[in-house]
């Protein structure tokens, strides 16, 4: 029995006059929109191919701000990742910076020997990886994954803290300072969202402050 | 144009959730049991035992309305696995009849009629046959129906006595069908219509003029109208496939656990799709077949409702790789004895693929078809569990109220469903950092004892200092709680009782808010809203 093969050529031709009909890409669609009152801080947005870094000590909401960012992408409906060291990144907490969850993948604890490769990987395969920067990371690992996010088109997040730092060039350097807790006493009252400070360093301009609002 | 359809006999278990939920604990024999599995607006019964069914529970109704129309319920969870596992016994009962046999979905089997009828006899000579088989493996209830076509020798089975056979005479197949609801063709969306149409039954149907059907209800409709006049399902008869589709992987060194082996059945199973849908087909039956290191071979055929798509296919892969590695306990004769060597999927019964839409400059298949890549590489290289993806799930703390699946398996809740929140749970903003084990610290209060809390949920005193931890030595500026808990306090072996604090921490730069928990004396950092 024959089987309804599909004609080569026309396939061709289709693609190739979806290549003329295609929009032309503008500066804008070259990068990543940022929703809510990140957007103050990141008018241009996030721009694709190149890498942000997210820092902040434990408990300034560093995290928060990283998973706002693959809420950026995943609302958009590309794909985000996060790559995690010791296995503590909170999923809930992921769905309710809005993240969705099925365009969502999470690589839990990875050896640091393997994180640059891990990495690298999912460059691959998404719009957006945030990865969680090991100690010591070698100059020679962050460099060659801030030339795969250029050649991708991705978005690399670096996300560090005190003991870490990311070695390379960053287009936009987020320091996140924390800020203090409402609603919660001297043993009354119930912890509420609060909106953490966040300062925004990119190369060119003047570094500019702003919250993220809960 | 019209064929009519092949004469197929149908054997159903009724019930088949419920009679593997008994046999997996026989204290249920005499309670009624439900069934429940995930549906768009929380659980939905899926079967019930003839107990509940007497009291009102239905197929489709909300878990909490079950419980209310017949307490005293027991309610299970869907273990589709299991039930596959369970009538592996029941399809290799019947293979001994006739090879052609096609799993349905568990609890269902069909296979077509022309060969084995006339060695045994005719239709009732092979419908006791078939009954004496399924019932010598400890199915005693199961009904088995003969008819024109898959879809009416099931509802010919569900006539059927309880035990017995139901035997439609060739070409009576259409009067037969005429006075079932049209709710038997499940396709909801449709059938709430033709309800509200007014046309109750398959025969009211199934009068339609065809041309106006598929102008009215599309491909759909039209395949619900054939199989309502007692006709083949497709228009074309399903093709054989060519030899070149089959998709095999070998396996070095044999699988013995089922967990690899449905590693690599996945990646046949997107294989397989993907050739296909470059072809431009879809198969709805699929042959699953595996070799052994001591040269068993074994095969099992596979049917789906419409077509195959690749969760469905590799759900069915899956089950059966788990019937045959680890149904051999329960059967000496016929089981696996050694691992499995060769995985191979094979496509059978081809049609033209129509019902699937790609994005018109690729886009979002593009996207997804890129990540999915990525993550199998990931996967093939450090196993499944190295890309995991998010479930939410019901629980008290951050690290209860999620579940890491690895990606691709099958999650059992849908994605986006608002859950009710629990009972205790913890309120406010979500930690972005939650810590499993936690990490050990003490809470001291003022004159540097450790805070503990009373059976009664009372603290000893407050706290004022967090001692360990990420922070080091830090003063506490602001809490609340202790929220005593007590965990499954009806289970003896898991019962654990803790107290929760919310607390807020001064760090050197920031305040940091983390979740304490105390349990058993130790206390420690669950979460860090980070």
């Amino acid at each position: 029995m024959a089987l309804p093969a599909r004609d080569p050529d026309a396939r061709a031709r289709l693609a190739e006059l979806g290549g003329r009909a295609r929009p032309v890409v503008l500066a804008r669609d070259r990068a990543l929109d940022v929703p809510g009152s990140l957007s103050e801080l990141l008018p241009d947005g996030l721009v694709r191919g190149s890498v942000a870094v997210v820092d902040g000590v434990p408990g300034s909401g560093a995290t928060s701000v990283a998973l706002t960012l693959c809420a950026a992408a995943t609302g958009v409906g590309e794909w985000a990742a996060a790559v995690d060291l010791e296995g503590t990144l909170g999923g809930e907490a992921a769905a309710a910076a809005g993240v969705a969850l099925d365009r969502f993948v999470v690589a839990r604890r990875v050896p640091p020997a393997r994180w640059a490769t891990t990495v690298d990987v999912l460059l691959d395969g998404m719009s957006l990886v945030v990865g969680e920067v090991p100690r010591h990371l070698r100059v020679g690992d962050a460099r060659r994954l801030e030339a795969r996010t250029r050649e991708r088109g991705g978005v690399l997040v670096a996300l560090t803290g005190p003991a870490s730092r990311w070695p390379a060039g960053a287009t936009a350097r987020l320091r996140v300072e924390g800020g203090p807790w409402p609603g919660l006493g001297a043993g009354h009252g119930l912890l509420s969202s609060r909106s953490p400070q966040v300062r925004v360093a990119d190369h060119g301009t003047r570094e500019r402050v702003g919250v993220l609002a809960g | 144009m019209s064929s009519p359809a092949e004469r197929t006999l149908g054997v159903w278990c009724p019930d088949w959730p419920v009679v593997v939920a008994r046999r997996d604990d026989p204290s249920r024999d005499d309670q009624p049991v439900a069934i429940v599995e995930p549906g768009p607006h929380g659980r939905v019964v899926r079967a019930a035992s003839s107990e509940a069914r007497v009291e009102g529970v239905r197929r489709g109704l909300r878990r909490r309305e079950a419980e209310a129309r017949c307490p005293g319920l027991v309610v299970l969870d869907a273990d589709l696995a299991a039930e596959a596992r369970a009538f592996e016994v029941v399809a290799r009962a019947t293979e001994a009849i006739t090879p052609g046999i096609v799993l349905d979905r568990p609890g269902t089997l069909t296979f077509p009629t022309r060969g084995p009828s006339r060695y045994f006899g005719g239709d009732d000579g092979l419908s006791q046959r078939v009954l004496d088989a399924v019932a010598g493996v400890g199915v005693p209830d199961a009904r088995v129906g003969v008819a024109d076509g898959p879809f009416a020798a099931g509802l010919a089975a569900r006539a059927a006595p309880s035990g017995g056979s139901h035997v439609v005479a060739p070409g009576d197949t259409p009067s037969f069908l005429a006075p079932w609801p049209v709710a038997v063709l499940e396709a909801d969306d449709l059938t709430s219509l033709l309800t509200e149409l007014g046309l109750w039954c398959l025969g009211d149907f199934a009068r339609l003029p065809r041309a106006a059907v598929i102008a009215r209800f599309g491909p759909t409709g039209a395949r619900a109208h054939r199989l309502a006049q007692g006709l083949d399902e497709h228009v074309a008869p399903p093709a054989p496939p060519p030899p070149e589709l089959v998709e095999t992987c070998e396996l070095d060194p044999p699988a013995t656990r089922f967990e690899e082996a449905a590693f690599a059945a996945k990646g046949l199973a997107d294989r397989l799709l993907e050739r296909l849908a470059a072809l431009g087909l879809t198969c709805t039956q699929v042959v699953v077949e595996a070799e052994t290191e001591h040269g068993e071979q074994l095969t099992r055929r596979w049917r789906h409702e419409g077509a195959l798509t690749a969760t469905a296919l590799v759900t069915r892969v899956r089950w059966q790789l788990d019937g045959w590695l680890s149904g051999h306990t329960e059967t000496e004769d016929d089981g696996v004895t050694a691992g499995l060597t060769i995985v191979r999927l094979a496509p059978d019964q081809l049609i033209p693929a129509t019902g699937r839409q790609l994005g018109f400059w690729g886009g979002d298949a593009a996207a997804g078809d890129r990540a999915d890549r990525a993550i199998t590489r990931l996967q093939a290289a450090h196993g499944p569990d190295a890309v995991v993806a998010v479930v939410p799930c019901g629980g008290r703390t951050p690290a209860e109220r999620v579940r890491w699946v690895p990606w691709g398996e099958p999650r059992d809740d849908p994605v986006g469903v608002e859950r009710p929140s629990w009972p205790g749970a913890v309120p406010g903003p979500v930690p972005a950092r939650v810590f499993e084990p936690r990490l050990p610290v003490a809470l001291l209060d003022r004159d540097g004892a450790p805070v503990t809390v009373s059976g009664r949920g009372e603290a000893s005193a407050e706290p004022a200092r967090l001692v360990g931890g990420p922070l080091g030595t830090a003063t506490v500026v602001a809490w609340a709680g202790p929220w005593a808990q007590d965990v499954r306090w009806w289970d003896r072996v898991c019962r654990r009782r803790r107290a929760l604090w919310q607390v807020v921490a001064r760090g050197e730069t920031t305040d940091v808010a983390c979740l304490v928990v105390v349990e058993a004396g130790e206390a420690g950092i669950e979460a860090i809203y980070d």
